[in-house]
């Protein structure tokens, strides 16, 4: 039996070695498939916006039936979620004083009225499917620290954790988090016995409040690693039914041992990805072509992270990682709701460097030219990150996201501190998951994560996609059925151009429809991160843009909507912008023999910040540390172009 | 206990690999003979044997001393760790689940004869909590009839209420196109299409294309809230059915809609919601059992509290409450 272990690492070394070429096969077989169904599809939604109001219209008649299942849309609706949500089963969250449980978090984001804080929250627009993902580690345990007649009703933690001071609960996530960032577990609260019972409730609560074509949940859970506070940690979102139990940072802080744990979950049939997130304060560590034992990222291991991380998280309340003005010094847009600290600290991280999307979108290609292979293929999605329980992503309808440390409005306008080390007014109000499916099913949305045909907003509901082809005929955004055309001709976002066919350069599509209770949009844009000879650049281009502004001579660049912003009141009017944007680019410096990310950024019109809500409703003026209006946007995942070898 | 030995397995390689035997039943064997399940069982059963010869003529084992852990029992442990680490234990790992279970049996034993058990609030709340989910359970074992689903569904039908649902046509006026004239532009519109059908043409030629649908069907408010803005259905829910009306602003401009169809909300049949009414009734019943159980148990004891003087407390006994308590677990805030 002593071979025992090195027979299973053989075994797992030879089914490596087998499915390489295997998989290709299977790829070029999907894509067939795939080319083949969208013919078929093109064919018969010709006349699609026609035929899908007869069958509305027939289910309509059938007047004694429950509300009818939306038929499945082949060219794909837009569906809005959030990925990324803690309860009162987070260890920190619970610190804070948050008592929600994954129930109101569903009940919320379906719309119902929950109680959160002491007082009733409901959001204005109900989201379309959520995962709930709180900290794999303690996960649900903490909770019982309060109960007066508990196991803790004698110890220090009853006393920390039923304090209503926001700097004693500070204290208490500081010790729970910090044997997270140790990798010491607290024995009280990790005994296995305990951890299993929680963990089986929380699954079992996701798939209670599934409901197809109406609402979707995942289960979820939130991998916490953060070696010396920088962040590497990933949310985990299960394509159907959950785990026997959850991977924590304390079976391994390593990314390639998690992804271990979904290799060996997807053997046993349950489909899982892993969602990277904040960057921004893992100080270089996200996205480094090293690994955790600080040698040379290989060939295998970029396999692996691909095929386990399919997508990355663009924006939450700890800041978006797009990029910074640091590393992207003329992008007028870049300085947008940083968050500079690391993860659980007050200490400001060292290097934006590998810790920014953009740039790993370069650096990846870099890495392509050198492996085969590009270990930063990815597709983008945004969550909150909240530690409420409720997606509240709706800057007017703001209740605060971290319990009691920004919940009391005279803690946001005063406090110059909290625990995450900037003031709790530098949190933003979130972001939320986009996806194009066919219908609101786990299936339909999880397949979606795995075409990357997804995009990322900072909690808005702007609507966009974009498509890319060689021969897109020009104004064919003009045609009614433009839809069907753009993936008969082409790939969506998120997918790989194909070689192309003589020396024209790629036409790409972009459509952005504005959310109905939010501002106007100001512009698409394109960005564009090319890579030759081992040397990156970013270049940003205006596509499609509101009123008749001109694009200044000189910098090509289209100059600002205005602002419409009242600061005092937090009023905005929408007597600027677009409700929407639609129309096609083509690349002006195509190289052929560079590699290519393309990714669309689409602004709205000023509005106020969260914070500035709040201001005016307590007739102060906004806190002077963050900015009182912002552009809301949205992010595409990129369309990517690989050189042919030469 | 110093009975309860476990023996050592040894650590040495596979037997099978030694054999000659060939044949389709070897590799069968060869994973029943890796099987550490069998190694113990194997193991147990020379053991008992050694142990029944040696206290031969005993008469048996002190049955309070005596631990006897059942195959199903040894297949649950093997199960849970297989669903943790994704393969076998090995035989020295499953001997050591087998002593973890031993250990916590003897120490449990030791401890109720020391009696551990009295003042623990942990040992407290988790018996509560058993008393609870006894409780319960006497419910969940009665299947209901239709005919008591049924009878309970007209009492609380109130609960399964549906909301209304909206089919309409729309027309867009769009202020990216018009601007400021949008709104003035639909009602225009609206006083040449008046009286016209709804899938009439000079309709759809008088207003500008709609980036989603021009036709909802069955749609209840708050997908529509979703889609076009919380104001757009406050305004819809306005409109008389069977003509062009408006105009109504949404999140994107202005429409006249053609409201063709109101499902108004309605009670359902109990027909329609069998499933969901049965789920309902479920937890309707568990929560009563509870309540009932708890109130007969309470009714039985006097609560004392310290008064301003002890005599005066045991005068005044606390009386049952008369709110609803609620079971000791589950899920809300603790």
């Amino acid at each position: 039996m002593r071979n025992h272990f090195a027979r299973g690492r053989q075994a797992a070394r030879i089914a490596r070695a087998a499915m390489r070429p295997m998989r290709k096969t299977k790829t070029s077989l999907f894509l067939l498939t795939s080319a083949g169904l969208i013919l078929s599809l093109a064919a018969c939604s010709k006349q699609n916006s026609e035929a899908r109001a007869a069958t509305e219209k027939e289910q309509a008649q059938s007047t004694r039936s429950p509300e009818a299942r939306p038929s499945r849309n082949p060219l794909k609706n837009a569906y809005f979620g959030d990925l990324h949500l803690h309860t009162g089963y987070s260890m920190d969250a619970f610190a804070f004083g948050t008592r929600t449980t994954p129930e109101d978090s569903y009940k919320y984001a379906m719309g119902e009225t929950v109680e959160y804080m002491g007082k009733p929250q409901k959001r204005i627009a109900p989201l379309d499917f959520l995962a709930v993902t709180d900290h794999a580690e303690y996960l649900g345990v903490v909770r019982d620290t309060i109960d007066p007649n508990g196991p803790f009703a004698k110890s220090e933690w009853y006393a920390m954790m039923t304090n209503p001071d926001s700097a004693v609960s500070a204290s208490a996530f500081r010790k729970l988090i910090g044997s997270t960032i140790v990798n010491k577990p607290l024995p009280e609260f990790n005994d296995p016995k305990l951890l299993r019972s929680s963990w089986e409730k929380y699954a079992a609560i996701s798939d209670k409040y599934y409901k197809p074509g109406k609402f979707t949940t995942f289960v979820g859970f939130e991998w916490t690693s953060a070696p010396q506070f920088q962040n590497l940690h990933r949310c985990v979102i299960f394509a159907d039914k959950g785990p026997a139990m959850p991977y924590t940072a304390f079976d391994s802080l390593d990314p390639e041992d998690l992804w271990r744990y979904l290799e060996a979950q997807r053997k046993q049939g349950l489909d899982v990805i892993a969602v990277p997130h904040n960057g921004n304060a893992s100080n270089g560590l996200m996205f480094s072509t090293r690994d955790m034992s600080g040698k040379p990222i290989t060939r295998d291991y970029t396999e692996r992270r691909m095929a386990n991380e399919p997508l990355a998280e663009i924006i939450q309340a700890k800041g978006q990682t797009d990029t910074s003005p640091a590393l992207s010094p003329t992008d007028e847009f870049a300085n947008f709701e940083m968050w500079l600290y690391l993860i659980g600290s007050d200490k400001k991280a060292n290097s934006a460097t590998g810790s920014y999307l953009r740039q790993a979108y370069g650096v990846g290609q870099e890495q392509q030219a050198k492996l085969g292979v590009n270990p930063f293929k990815y597709g983008v999605e945004a969550g909150t990150d909240f530690h409420s329980g409720i997606t509240s992503t709706e800057p007017s309808n703001f209740p605060g996201s971290h319990g009691n440390q920004d919940s009391d409005p005279r803690i946001v306008i005063t406090a110059t501190t909290s625990v995450g080390g900037e003031p709790p007014t530098a949190l933003s109000s979130g972001g939320l998951t986009g996806v194009w499916a066919e219908e609101n099913t786990r299936e339909s949305i999880f397949s979606a994560f795995r075409r990357k045909e997804t995009f990322g907003t900072s909690g808005t509901r702007i609507k966009v996609r974009m498509f890319a082809g060689w021969n897109y005929p020009k104004d064919m955004t003009k045609q009614a059925d433009w839809v069907t055309a753009a993936y008969d001709d082409g790939v969506p976002m998120g997918g790989d151009l194909a070689a192309p066919s003589g020396t024209a350069a790629p036409t790409f599509v972009v459509h952005a429809v504005k959310d109905p209770d939010s501002g106007n949009l100001d512009r698409v844009q394109i960005i564009k991160i090319s890579t030759k000879n081992g040397k990156s650049q970013e270049k940003i281009y205006d596509v499609v843009w509101s009123g008749d502004r001109k694009p200044d001579p000189k910098t090509g660049k289209v100059p600002a909507v205005g602002n419409t912003v009242d600061v005092k009141s937090a009023t905005y009017q929408n007597t600027i912008g677009s409700t929407e944007l639609i129309g096609e680019w083509t690349d002006p410096a195509f190289d052929p023999n560079a590699h290519a990310t393309y990714y669309a950024r689409v602004l709205e019109i000023p509005t106020p910040r969260w914070s500035t809500y709040w201001a005016a409703k307590l007739n102060v003026p906004p806190n002077p540390n963050v900015a009182a209006t912002v552009q809301q946007r949205a992010w595409t995942s990129p369309v990517w172009y690989a050189p042919a070898k030469p | 206990m110093s009975e309860v030995s476990l023996g050592v397995l040894s650590d040495e390689q596979d037997p099978v690999s030694q054999s000659t035997a060939k044949g389709s039943f070897l590799p069968v064997l060869k994973r029943w003979l890796r099987e550490p399940l069998l190694h113990f069982l194997l193991l147990g059963l020379v053991l008992f044997a050694i142990y029944g010869y040696m206290h031969r003529g005993r008469g048996g084992v002190e049955s309070s001393k005596q631990i006897a852990l059942s195959l199903d029992e040894l297949r649950q442990m093997e199960m849970y760790f297989e669903s943790q680490w994704h393969r076998q234990p090995t035989p020295a790992e499953f001997q050591a689940m087998v002593e973890d279970k031993v250990r916590e049996e003897v120490l449990y034993r030791e401890a109720l004869a020391m009696g551990l058990d009295k003042d623990d609030t942990i040992v407290k709340r988790r018996m509560a909590q058993k008393m609870q989910f006894l409780a319960e359970d006497v419910t969940a074992a009665h299947e209901p009839s239709t005919a008591e689903l049924k009878a309970w569904f007209e009492k609380n039908s109130n609960k399964f209420a549906l909301p209304s649902r909206y089919s309409f046509r729309h027309l867009y006026f769009s202020p990216d196109k018009r601007g400021k004239n949008a709104r003035d532009d639909a009602a225009k519109a609206l006083t040449k299409i008046a009286g016209q059908p709804e899938d009439s043409n000079l309709a759809a030629s008088l207003a500008d294309p709609f980036m989603f649908q021009d036709y909802y069907g069955d749609r209840a408010p708050d997908a529509l809230a979703k889609e076009f803005g919380p104001q757009f259905v406050v305004a819809l829910e306005k409109l008389k059915p069977g003509s062009w009306q408006g105009p109504v602003e949404s999140g994107y401009g202005w429409h006249l809609v053609y409201v063709d169809t109101v499902i108004p909300g309605r009670i359902p049949a109990f027909e329609e919601m069998e499933p969901d009414v049965k789920t309902a009734w479920l937890a309707e019943q568990k929560r009563q059992a509870w309540q009932k159980a708890y109130t007969e148990m309470r009714a039985k004891y006097n609560v004392l509290l310290p008064g301003p003087s002890d005599k005066e407390a045991v005068q005044a006994p606390v009386p049952p409450p008369k709110k609803q308590v609620p079971a000791p677990s589950g899920e809300g805030p603790l």
